[in-house]
């Protein structure tokens, strides 16, 4: 690995040079309008050096490079070149593309060429309040999203906390329950497709034991869901794990012996004491759990191999690129997407403001 | 999302049986009812949470239709009597069917994982180690850590225009083409630029949470001494980074490879050159006579393989990347 | 490009016909030496090999296409071809990947599709063939409705290269003689679910298979019971747009009888090709789908028409023809036009229409092709198609409605007609969706 690293650095470091003189010449555009070319290539080495030296004032860039610093903090330009081509090239692919999905959600767009963006409107979005389709699938999103949220969580909490009593083996224990997170969902369709099938599937044979079944999981409309949500379950409990582990270990020691001493049962100090310290495992948890929830779409493709899940499972997620790519309603698509969006926003919005205001970001 | 990365990435996961918790004291030394419960509680979960695998791992080497219909479902068919059933026919037509994938998964999958990982690296750096005001730090962090949460559909559309209509690959690299390389391998490239562009934010964010925690004096004093930030990302910085390389790497190459969306979006016919492992396997087994189980369950391991070599050789790596 | 026919035929060796996986491998290396041999034939010869994009992945239409594309290679000496297969049901992932690539504008040469009401989904980007018709004057040798539905914007599109029947109820001979019922009588959709009963009260099998895997087969389940309980003119209505309710209710409330009392348990996870299964293993009496589920039973071992399996006019339609065609379009930006129009050329030919419907089970759409190699089933089939009194076109499979209508009428039954069903919403949904 070390190779392909010492290979690379040069490379970015050029890269990075680049960008610096294309950067040093937008940042100086509030301040002055008479730099050209000349000015900027002939700043380019005040810029490099510029890091704590300050003799070099009398050129115009950098005056320019001292006055933004000045704005926003001593080492604004020379960190430019680090964090301002990955920002550029991710602005570009995830906000730019927001955008421009929000722009082409107004049009018209259908089958192939390109959108139209003379005439824009919220046709779409009228359509998609109307469309029964779309209130079931968000509907089956939330579902989905809430009841393997809160599902994991629990599942997670549960084994961290058996994990965390001094166990031996814990790091295999830690392991196997991990793996399946390290699975493609596409690999874990497979098997539970296998799991779920009606005749020879081991969950059928497993109720049947008792007298019950069997149940077809995937092509009964009203049970299909719970069996997304288990699957999924499997596949990230070991995460919700992992998480609330990291969180118990950072609770002192002294706050489990305090509620030793109050002579509160392992149970109610549990409930009481360490639970509500892992409010912050919590959150974190939750929110990359709905992430994940609604990445779901890989899980219920693979399990038909089509952009039409089985009856009864059907997201947000997989209606947009059925919409999109299936129906060529590219426009329907892009304004179902930007609902999704929404709804993801207002998980994230909140979360984030939530993180800034503890100073973690 | 961060605060937990700090005990995570500190390693105290992986701290195992001292008696920290003062919950316990003295419970390794009794061998009580209730700690034999616990133990047997976690084996049995365990059992459970290998069953899938285990059911599809027994099911991959079974023949088709016979052999499962008259098998349990998670006996392997190594009896004398289920013998019969026994056939390593279906890994021999699932890896015929998934190699050519597994050589297109690692074409973008490697260079992906590693650009995004040094871009992440770069920006975290430029974000984290550089002194400027928070007031406008706080706003790009924001756009980084919301990168991670946006729902990829929301950039579908937009993204397989920009691919067609915008920066059409297929024609920009007509030299590549002309030496005798099929065509279908510009989704390669695309696949390459669009995964890391969605890989930044993550990986800026991992690094971040590290770079945080890194000692300051060190590099201050090497700024004092008139080195340039790139001066200091490169002899103090980036040396220190390995751990957190190895974290994010490992993390990365799992998502990628792992992916299905961008390949069906910018790749999307299973029959392409480029067509990588994910997405033949969406449709091995389905698409041939009838639901056939234990092609698709081999079809699985083979295309797993790679991500659980990683995880088994870098479990801790992993459980750190997924933690923070 | 040899990467890829190596592919194209590593992609076959999966099923279950072996032996034609293989010879697409054979076909590739063919196809590979014949590369330097291009020059020979001058201007008249195209550059590339013609990618040929269609979704006959698995049994007979593997078999069938196989056959279309030695065939080709036979005539067409010179002509090379890029064989890609898109598998998937009812060319779902097949039209995704199409639409796909002439969305990144990167057309193959020819695609397998749909014609008629289905094709203005491609509108804008399929080429003008007229060329091709006139000089194989085609128009003389295929039907009036070949035609008609090739025909986009006052040019042809594309050329058919054989026609499936949709009217068709197949059933085990045995079964249906345990039970005592004579599929001859069922002339209305009502014998036809008293027959159900039958099978159902007087055997253990099962009397209905049907696949709902997905909704492609309730839709096109509705068309033939609609066509069969109402007949022609308010079925033609129905898919132009003015349906009758009250008809599309009562249509659906006998799939309602059926589908909750004669279908298998596990019909909503099983995929056509077990459906097809279980009238060839004997575990089911009826099935309702188009006749390439003859193919299937045609390569089913000690299964033999007449004897093992038995057709019938679907209940209610007897005397017409619900018409399907598959068909070759043309994309206007293809990379080998001219190899592209040849292959046009050949899936309308006698010849080729012989190499690919004998093997697929279905009929040439050509008026003067010797039937002498098809088979009992087929040939009978052909003296129906010559003799029907109506050609409806289907309600599936694009030739009766437009592609939205269509996918409309496959999220209604996901909702409302997969168990639990709802006829009267069902009815809503199908009346909104045809309207629109």
């Amino acid at each position: 690995m070390r190779d392909i690293l010492s290979t690379l650095i040069p490379r970015l470091g050029r890269s990075g040079t680049d960008s610096d003189r294309s950067d040093a010449e937008t940042s100086e555009r509030p301040a002055s309008d008479r730099s050209v070319d000349g000015d900027v290539s002939a700043g380019d080495p005040a810029v490099r050096a510029d890091g704590g030296v300050t003799d070099q004032r009398r050129s115009t860039p950098g005056r320019v490079i001292d006055a933004v610093d000045d704005r926003f903090g001593s080492d604004f330009v020379e960190s430019l070149p680090f964090w301002g081509p990955p920002f550029l090239l991710m602005g570009l692919f995830v906000y730019g593309a927001i955008v421009w999905n929000l722009l082409i959600s107004l049009t018209d767009f259908t089958n192939f060429g390109s959108p139209d963006y003379s005439d824009l409107d919220f046709e779409m979005y009228t359509r998609a309040l109307s469309d029964s389709g779309v209130i079931s699938a968000t509907a089956n999103t939330f579902i989905l999203t809430i009841a393997f949220t809160v599902a994991t969580l629990v599942v997670g909490l549960c084994l961290a906390i058996l994990i965390d009593r001094g166990i031996r083996f814990e790091n295999t224990f830690r392991t196997i329950y991990l793996l399946p997170m390290s699975l493609s969902f596409v690999v874990t369709a497979q098997f539970w497709l296998w799991m779920y099938n009606v005749n020879n599937g081991i969950l059928n044979i497993a109720i049947g034991v008792f007298g019950a079944g069997p149940i077809d999981w995937i092509g009964n409309p009203s049970v299909v869901l719970w069996a997304v949500v288990l699957a999924l379950l499997w596949q990230f409990s070991g995460y919700a794990m992992v998480v609330y582990l990291a969180g118990l270990r950072a609770i002192p020691t002294e706050h489990y012996e305090a509620a030793q001493v109050d002579g509160a049962s392992t149970l109610k100090m549990y409930w009481r004491v360490i639970i509500p310290q892992l409010k912050g495992a919590t959150i974190s948890a939750a929110v990359v759990l709905m992430v994940f929830a609604l990445k779901a779409f890989d899980f219920l493709y693979s399990l038909v191999s089509g952009y039409r899940p089985p009856n009864g499972a059907d997201i947000l997620a997989t209606k947009m690129v059925r919409e999109s790519y299936g129906n060529l309603n590219w426009a329907y698509g892009a304004a179902i997407a930007i609902i999704l969006f929404a709804l993801a926003l207002a998980i994230i919005g909140p979360y984030l403001v939530y993180e800034y205001r503890r100073g973690h970001l | 999302m961060s605060d937990t990365s700090t005990p995570a990435t500190d390693g105290e996961l992986d701290g195992s049986d001292d008696a920290r918790a003062a919950d316990r004291p003295g419970a390794l030394e009794r061998i009580d009812a209730s700690r034999v419960a616990l133990y047997g509680f976690l084996i049995g979960l365990l059992a459970v949470y290998m069953v899938p695998i285990e059911s599809g791992l027994v099911t991959s080497i079974k023949t088709s239709p016979t052999g499962v219909s008259e098998t349990l479902p998670y006996m392997p068919p190594l009896l004398p009597e289920t013998l019969q059933f026994f056939t390593t026919e279906k890994w021999q037509t699932a890896f015929d069917a998934l190699s050519r994938g597994l050589v297109s998964s690692a074409l973008y999958a490697v260079p992906a994982t590693i650009i995004s990982a040094f871009a992440g690296s770069l920006a975290a750096y430029g974000l984290t180690q550089a002194t400027w005001k928070e007031r406008y730090k706080a706003p790009i962090l924001a756009l980084f850590v919301a990168g991670i949460f946006i729902p990829l559909q929301a950039v579908l559309v937009p993204l397989s225009q920009f691919w067609s209509n915008i920066v059409n690959v297929a024609d920009l690299l007509g030299f590549v083409w002309a030496l005798g390389i099929n065509d279908d391998y510009a989704g390669i490239v695309e696949m390459i630029v669009t995964h890391v562009a969605y890989g930044i934010p993550i990986c800026t964010v991992l690094f971040r949470s590290y770079y945080k925690n890194m000692s300051e004096e060190m590099i201050e004093s090497a700024r004092l001494d008139g080195a340039t930030m790139r001066g200091v990302y490169r002899r103090i910085v980036l040396p220190l980074s390995t751990p957190m390389f190895a974290v994010v790497l490992i993390y990365q190459f799992t998502q990628i490879w792992n992916d299905l969306l961008f390949a069906l979006i910018l790749i999307s016919s299973s029959a392409s050159p480029a067509a990588p492992v994910v997405l033949i396997l969406a449709g091995l087994g389905q698409s041939m006579e009838g639901q056939d189980f234990p092609l698709r369950m081999a079809g699985a391991f083979i295309a797993a393989l790679p991500t659980l070599a990683v995880y088994v050789a870098f479990g801790e790596e992993f459980a750190e990347g997924v933690a923070s | 490009m040899a990467a890829t026919l190596g592919i194209a035929g590593c992609s076959g060796n999966g099923d279950g016909d072996g032996g034609d996986g293989g010879d697409g491998g054979d076909g590739g290396d063919g196809g590979d030496g014949s590369d330097g041999s291009d020059g020979g034939d001058g201007g008249s010869t195209p550059a590339g090999p013609v990618e040929v994009v269609h979704g006959w992945t698995g049994g007979d239409g593997q078999a069938a296409g196989q056959n279309l594309l030695e065939a080709f290679e036979g005539a067409y000496d010179g002509t090379e071809v890029d064989w890609n297969p898109v598998g998937g049901g009812a060319n779902t992932n097949l039209n995704a990947v199409v639409a796909n690539r002439l969305q990144n504008n990167d057309p193959p040469g020819v695609f397998a599709n749909w014609p008629g009401k289905w094709m203005t989904r491609y509108e804008g980007v399929l080429g003008n063939v007229d060329d091709v018709w006139e000089e194989e004057g085609f128009e003389d040798a295929h039907v009036q409705e070949a035609q008609d539905l090739h025909t986009q914007n006052g040019a042809y599109r594309g050329v058919p290269v054989g026609s499936h029947r949709l009217n068709c109820l197949f059933y085990n001979v045995s079964v249906v003689e345990e039970a005592g019922v004579d599929p001859d009588s069922l002339n209305s959709i009502s014998a036809f679910i008293d027959a159900l009963d039958t099978v159902s009260t007087e055997t253990d099998k099962v009397p209905f298979t049907h696949l709902m895997s997905g909704p492609w087969a309730t839709v096109q389940l509705f068309g033939e019971m609609y066509l069969g309980e109402h007949g022609y003119d308010a079925y033609m209505s129905f898919i132009d747009g003015s349906p009758d309710r009250d008809s599309v209710v009562s249509t659906f409330e006998n799939m309602q009888t059926i589908l909750e009392n004669y279908i298998s348990d596990d019909a909503s996870s099983i995929d056509l090709t077990a459906s097809n299964s279980n009238i060839i293993s004997g575990d089911a009496a009826f099935i309702h789908q188009g006749n390439w589920a003859a193919g299937a039973f045609r390569n089913a071992d000690d299964f033999e028409y007449d004897e093992d399996w038995g057709f019938k006019t679907f209940p209610g339609t007897e005397g017409m023809y619900s018409l399907h065609f598959d068909s070759f379009l043309y994309p206007s930006d293809n990379p080998t036009p001219e190899a592209s129009k040849n292959w046009l050329r050949f899936v309308g030919s006698e010849e080729g229409q012989i190499a690919f419907n004998t093997l697929k089970g279905s009929i040439p759409t050509r008026t003067d092709v010797d039937m002498s190699e098809f088979g009992p089933y087929l040939q009978e089939t052909q003296q129906d198609f010559a003799d029907a009194e109506e050609r409806p076109p289907n309600l599936y499979h694009g030739l009766g409605v437009f592609d939205e209508t269509q996918s409309a009428l496959e999220e209604v039954v996901s909702s409302e007609f997969s168990g639990p069903y709802d006829p009267e919403a069902a009815a809503d949904g199908f009346v909104d969706a045809v309207s629109n």
